[in-house]
């Protein structure tokens, strides 16, 4: 072997040392990330593009002039406009009846306030385009689009010398946006956390760099060890997408309890469900999940009205910090989550592992 | 926040054909989002969202949908849509 094995076009696009991407709503997880070697986009898709601006400014002054890079979740589909209370009317009794059991079941707890989909009224495209001029704005050195294409800004975005990352769960969806000039893409396969194709990663990475040239390809979808990086670096990837793998770290902000759930969990321990929102989504089981998978539970409703249902729960569960209860989005990959480790030494550790594997295999430069 | 300019329109050369959508979008409530996937039929009318322009599809007669989707139509992304006619 003559060259590092970690250093990849990825790294040569952004000036990093290691090709990890940090996918993380945490502040503090990303910079800690950044500061080790690695690169970190910053899930801001909730946020409004005040909070997003000062999210960026707050990043900046912590990462003495690295790159860093944000998500937003562009749709790629919408519904004909309807308003809540024509969805809440819809919903069938038999459905409304199975949730209260569920929640007498559980002895779960109502909110202790309105619960967050009636305080926010869900995303618009408005909302959407209002966050993207931030970015461009704020000439965020990478603006990634978590689901829907983000050919429609690439000119707007190169010409303030931002980078458009699109990640994909199929390969045509693929072609379609290195075509259109995405500056790399990232190939999420079914073992994701949240929402996922239906391609396996060891299917859609392959597939994905196959046609990909010069274009950096991430595999995402279950990766949390330096093996998970060395197979995605040998299946023609050049960096990887972790999500999971940083919920549970010191740095994170994510409830204790659920980081204790992540710590015990296994890759049996998820589930691919669409209970909670009406959409299919990768989450630690719990007893909602459990509930809707029984033979007597009605067929989940869509979105929005699965939510509907569900936010009480959610809610509820979160307010009550019931850890019977609770739930996260969660990869399969979560088996190897198995302590609340720093940020940096999550980095070290990985790259240590993969370096490992490859000297085992072919040997390492001296 | 201010209202995107939206500047309606129609394409006859995509009126009638049929497509499949890799749809989705954020879940209204939560920071999670999902994938949708619908076949339909194009009708050829689109819109046009701010600018640079970011373009929707109306797509109708629905062959595919998620289970229990509530409408008989549904908006695409253009570059989310795939022609299964020529």
């Amino acid at each position: 072997m003559s060259q590092d094995p970690l250093h990849t076009k990825l790294c040569d696009q952004l000036g990093i040392d290691f090709p990890i991407v940090a996918f993380t709503h945490c502040k503090d997880v990303a910079v800690a990330v950044i500061n080790s070697g690695g690169f970190a986009v910053l899930g801001e898709a909730m946020h409004t593009p005040d909070e997003i601006a000062a999210d960026i400014k707050w990043i900046r002054d912590r990462i003495d002039g690295k790159p860093f890079g944000v998500d937003l979740v562009l749709p790629a589909s919408a519904p004909p406009e309807t308003t809540l209370e024509e969805i809440q009317s819809k919903i069938p009794q038999t459905h409304l009846d199975y949730k209260q059991s569920i929640m007498d079941k559980y002895d779960v707890p109502m909110p202790k306030q309105d619960v967050g989909l009636h305080q926010w009224g869900g995303l618009s495209l408005s909302h959407g385009r209002a966050q993207l001029e931030v970015l461009l704005e704020e000439r965020v050195p990478v603006i990634a689009s978590g689901l829907g294409s983000p050919a429609f800004l690439l000119d707007a975005a190169h010409e303030r010398g931002c980078l458009v990352w699109g990640l994909v769960g199929r390969t045509r969806q693929a072609k379609r946006q290195l075509e259109a000039g995405v500056d790399a893409v990232i190939a999420q396969g079914f073992d994701a956390a949240g929402h996922t194709g239906d391609m396996g990663t060891l299917s859609i990475v392959a597939e994905v760099s196959a046609i990909a040239g010069d274009t950096p390809i991430i595999a995402a979808g279950g990766i949390t060890t330096g093996r998970h990086l060395a197979a995605a670096l040998c299946l023609g990837a050049s960096g990887v997408w972790t999500g999971t793998l940083w919920l549970a770290s010191r740095e994170s902000d994510v409830d204790m309890i659920i980081k204790e759930r992540l710590i015990e969990s296994e890759a049996a321990d998820t589930v691919y469900s669409d209970s909670v929102s009406g959409f299919t989504m990768r989450v630690l089981k719990c007893p909602w999940t459990d509930e809707w998978k029984k033979p007597e539970a009605p067929r989940p409703l869509a979105s929005p009205y699965q939510m509907i249902l569900s936010a009480d729960y959610t809610q509820g569960a979160n307010d009550a910090r019931r850890p019977d209860l609770m739930y996260e989005a969660s990869g399969q990959g979560v088996g190897f989550v198995t302590e609340m480790k720093p940020a940096r030494q999550i980095v070290s550790d990985m790259v240590e592992e993969a370096l490992t594997v490859f000297d085992d295999i072919v040997g390492l430069p001296d | 926040m201010k209202d995107l300019e939206i500047r309606s329109g129609f394409d006859p050369n995509l009126s009638g054909k049929r497509a499949e959508c890799d749809g989705g979008g954020p879940v209204p409530g939560g920071r999670y989002a999902a994938r949708q996937e619908f076949s339909g039929t194009l009708t050829g009318d689109y819109r046009d969202h701010g600018e640079p322009p970011w373009r929707w599809y109306l797509m109708k007669e629905l062959t595919r949908k998620p289970g229990d989707y509530p409408h008989d139509a549904v908006w695409c992304e253009s570059e989310s849509l795939f022609l299964l006619d020529a």
